[in-house]
C-alpha cells in the first residue's frame, strides 16, 4: 500500500494559477487581481494576508466553491479546471466553521465522500477511515456526533474527511482560527508532519504570519487581492520584496525610518531626523542611484541597546517579557522604537539608553514602497 | 417589616393565583360542558345540570349510525394528509431557494409570497369557487388540497426559509466538494437536517386542512369530500331540533386527532420556533 502511494505521489504534478481575476457582482469588488502561483506537487504553500486580501478567495477559486472572472485560471495536475465542478476537482477542503455535517457520525462524516464516490468497496472504506483516524488520534471518537466534539476534534475530522479522499491537493481554509493558542501551535506541527508523510500538495490560508513562517515550504502573502511576494519563508523574513510585506511579517513588528541619502565624498550616508549612519559597503551602490527619500525598515533584533556611542539616544518607556526574549520601547525625540533583547537582560523602565543600528540587516525601500536591494 | 412583607407576598400570591384560576376557568369550562353534553340524554341536554342524571352512550352510537360521522373523518384525514404532503413538498425547495440563492427582486418576491398571509381568505372564496366549478376541481380532493395551499405555502416558506437562512453555506459546500451535486447536497445535507422543521410545517399543514372550514364548505357538496368540520356544521342546520348532545360528541372526536398529532410533534414544533423565525 505505501509503495502504491509512492508512485502515485510521484506522478503527482502541482497547482498552477494563471492570472486569476475574480470580480464580485453587483459591486464590483476585485478579490483577486491578477494572482499567480506555481505549487510543485508535494508542497506546502501558505496563502497569507490581513482578513479581506483575497487568499480565501483565491482558495475558493481553485476548489471551485467561486468561479473566476477567467474560468480557465486553474490547472491542477495538468488538466485544466474550466467548467469542472468542485465534486470532480479531486481536491479535498477543510473549513475554518469545520462544516461537519450535524447529522451524520463522525465516521459516516468521514467516509461521506467516499460514500458518495461509491467505486470504492465498504472494506476499502473503513480501511481508509480507521487509518485517517489513528493518524489523527481520533479513533474513540468515531461513534459521536459533531455537536459532541470540540472544537479541535472537530477540525480534526474535518481534516479526516479530506485525507480519505487521497485528493491531489488539501485546501484548508484558515483551519485553526478558532482554536485556543496553545491548540493551534500543535495542530499546526501535526498537519505539517502528516502533509510530510502524505506528500499531498497543501494551500494552507491563515492571516496569522507566525503560522504562516512556521509550515509553509512557501508563502505567497497578499493584499488587496494582489500577490505581494511569492518566496519561501526564509526570503519573506529576511528580503521583504516591499515595504507592506516588511511591516506585515515580523512580530514585534518592525522598525521604520525616513532617511535622505546623502554623499559624502565617496561615502554613503542615511540622514534622518534621529540619526546619520554611514550605509555598509554592499548597499551603497544600491541607494546611491535611488532619490534622495527613503524607508529603512529594521527589525527590533537587529537594533541593541548600550555602548556609549550608539546611532540614537532614548528613554526606556516599557518592557514586555516575551519569555526567552524582552521587547523594549523606546522612546526617541517622540518617536517610538522596538528594540529585542535578552530575557536576562538589566535594563530598567525610565533609564536613558544608546541604541545601536545593525543596518546590514537593514531593508530600503524607495518612493514606490519596492525594495531597493 | 418582615412580616409586613410577607402579608404583601401572601396577597400578591392570592392575586395571583385567583387571576390564573379565572382564566383558567375560561379556557376549561366550555371544553368540560361539552363533555357533559355528549354523555346527555335528548331530554336532558337543556337543564344547566353539569353531571348527566343517566349517563347515556346513545349519541356516541348515533353519530356514527346515523350521520356516517366516519365518513366525514376519513375525508378529514386525506385532506390534512394530502394538504401537509403538498405544502412541504412546494415549499420545501421554495423556501430553500429563497435561503440561499441570489437572484433578482428576491426579497420582494419572498415578501409577497409571505404577505399573502395577511390577506383576507374569505375574499378569495367566491372567484376560488366559480373558478374550480370551471376547471373541475369543485367537490375533488384535488381542489381541497388546491385550495389550502394558497395559506399553507407562504406559512411554511416563511418557517423553512427562516431555518435555512441560520444553517452555514459551508455545509453545502462541503456535500460540494465531496461528491455532491448540488441538488444531491440539498437533500442529502440540508433536508436531513431540517427534519424538525419539516415535521413541524407537516403537523400545521395537516391541522389546517384537518380542521379548516371555510373552503371545505364553499368547495365540496353532498356526497363530495367533505371533512369533520363542514359535517358538524350541516347537523346545526338541518331537521327539526339541533341535536347537542351529537354536536359535542362530533366536535369532541374531530379535536383528538389534532391533540393527538400535537403529542407526537410536539418536540420538534418547540425546537422549530426555538431556532428558526
Amino acid at each position: 500500500m505505501e509503495e502504491r502511494r509512492e508512485i502515485q505521489s510521484e506522478d503527482r504534478a502541482g497547482i498552477r494559477v494563471n492570472a486569476l481575476r475574480k470580480t464580485f457582482q453587483p459591486a464590483g469588488v476585485v478579490a483577486c487581481d491578477d494572482v499567480d502561483l506555481d505549487i510543485a506537487s508535494g508542497e506546502l504553500l501558505v496563502l497569507l494576508g490581513p482578513s479581506g486580501c483575497g487568499k480565501t478567495t483565491t482558495l475558493r477559486c481553485i476548489a471551485g466553491l467561486e468561479k473566476p472572472d477567467n474560468e480557465d485560471a486553474i490547472t491542477v495536475c495538468g488538466r485544466n479546471l474550466r467548467g469542472v465542478a468542485p465534486k470532480d476537482r479531486n481536491l479535498a477542503f477543510v473549513f475554518q466553521t469545520t462544516a461537519l455535517f450535524p447529522h451524520l457520525n463522525v465516521r459516516r462524516n468521514i467516509s461521506f465522500g467516499l460514500d458518495m464516490k461509491k467505486s470504492l468497496g465498504r472494506e476499502e472504506i473503513a480501511r481508509r477511515v480507521e487509518r485517517a483516524a489513528g493518524l489523527l488520534k481520533i479513533d474513540q471518537l468515531l461513534e459521536r456526533y459533531p455537536g459532541e466534539l470540540s472544537g479541535g476534534q472537530g477540525q480534526r475530522v474535518a481534516l479526516g474527511r479530506a485525507m480519505v479522499m487521497e485528493p491531489d491537493a488539501f485546501l484548508l481554509d484558515e483551519p485553526f482560527a478558532s482554536l485556543d493558542a496553545k491548540l493551534r501551535v500543535e495542530m499546526r506541527t501535526e498537519i505539517k508532519l502528516i502533509q510530510r508523510q502524505l506528500h499531498t500538495t497543501m494551500i494552507f490560508v491563515t492571516h496569522d504570519q507566525e503560522e504562516a513562517l512556521t509550515i509553509g515550504d512557501k508563502i505567497a502573502v497578499m493584499n488587496e487581492g494582489v500577490v505581494q511576494q511569492f518566496d519561501t519563508p526564509h526570503n519573506i523574513y529576511h528580503r521583504p520584496a516591499n515595504l507592506f510585506v516588511a511591516t506585515f511579517i515580523g512580530s514585534p513588528p518592525i522598525n521604520l525610518f525616513t532617511c535622505r541619502v546623502e554623499e559624502r565624498g565617496d561615502q554613503v550616508y542615511l540622514v534622518s531626523s534621529l540619526f546619520e549612519a554611514a550605509v555598509p559597503q554592499a548597499y551603497r551602490e544600491a541607494l546611491r542611484k535611488t532619490g534622495d527619500e527613503l524607508k529603512l525598515g529594521l527589525r527590533p533584533e537587529f537594533i541593541s541597546i548600550g555602548g556609549v556611542a550608539g546611532h540614537i539616544a532614548g528613554g526606556v518607556e516599557l518592557i514586555e517579557l516575551m519569555g526567552s526574549r524582552s521587547q523594549v520601547l523606546v522612546d526617541c525625540k517622540g518617536e517610538e522604537i522596538r528594540v529585542q533583547v535578552q530575557g536576562d537582560h538589566n535594563i530598567r523602565e525610565g533609564e536613558k539608553v544608546q541604541l545601536s543600528l545593525d543596518l546590514e540587516h537593514g531593508f530600503f525601500f524607495g518612493p514606490d514602497e519596492l525594495s531597493l536591494l | 417589616m418582615a412580616q409586613n412583607y410577607t402579608r404583601v407576598g401572601a396577597f400578591q400570591k392570592i392575586i395571583s393565583f385567583a387571576v390564573l384560576g379565572l382564566v383558567l376557568a375560561l379556557i376549561l369550562i366550555p371544553y368540560a360542558y361539552i363533555i357533559a353534553t355528549a354523555f346527555k340524554e335528548p331530554g336532558e341536554v337543556f337543564e344547566t345540570r353539569w353531571v348527566p342524571e343517566k349517563i347515556s352512550l346513545q349519541a356516541w352510537t348515533d353519530v356514527f349510525e346515523i350521520f356516517a360521522f366516519h365518513q366525514f373523518l376519513f375525508n378529514s384525514l386525506i385532506a390534512g394528509l394530502g394538504s401537509a404532503l403538498l405544502a412541504v413538498l412546494i415549499s420545501l425547495p421554495g423556501a430553500y431557494i429563497f435561503a440561499r440563492k441570489k437572484f433578482r427582486f428576491r426579497e420582494t418576491f419572498f415578501y409577497l409570497i409571505v404577505g399573502t398571509l395577511v390577506f383576507p381568505f374569505i375574499l378569495l372564496i367566491v372567484p376560488l369557487t366559480i373558478i374550480w366549478i370551471k376547471v373541475g376541481l369543485f367537490n375533488t380532493f384535488l381542489g381541497l388540497w388546491l385550495a389550502f395551499q394558497i395559506f399553507a405555502v407562504p406559512y411554511c416558506v416563511w418557517i423553512l426559509r427562516g431555518f435555512f437562512a441560520q444553517l452555514s453555506p459551508h455545509l453545502e459546500e462541503a456535500a460540494m466538494v465531496y461528491g455532491c451535486t448540488q441538488f444531491q447536497a440539498f437533500y442529502k445535507v440540508m433536508v436531513p437536517l431540517a427534519k424538525p422543521v419539516v415535521i413541524s410545517v407537516l403537523f400545521l399543514s395537516f391541522l389546517y386542512g384537518w380542521s379548516d372550514f371555510l373552503f371545505s364548505n364553499m368547495l365540496t357538496t353532498g356526497g363530495g369530500p367533505q371533512t369533520a368540520s363542514v359535517a358538524i356544521y350541516i347537523a346545526t342546520a338541518g331537521g327539526e331540533r339541533i341535536e347537542w348532545e351529537m354536536l359535542a360528541v362530533m366536535t369532541l372526536i374531530a379535536g383528538v386527532p389534532p391533540v393527538a398529532v400535537y403529542m407526537l410533534a410536539q418536540k420538534y414544533l418547540s425546537q422549530t420556533f426555538a431556532t428558526a423565525v
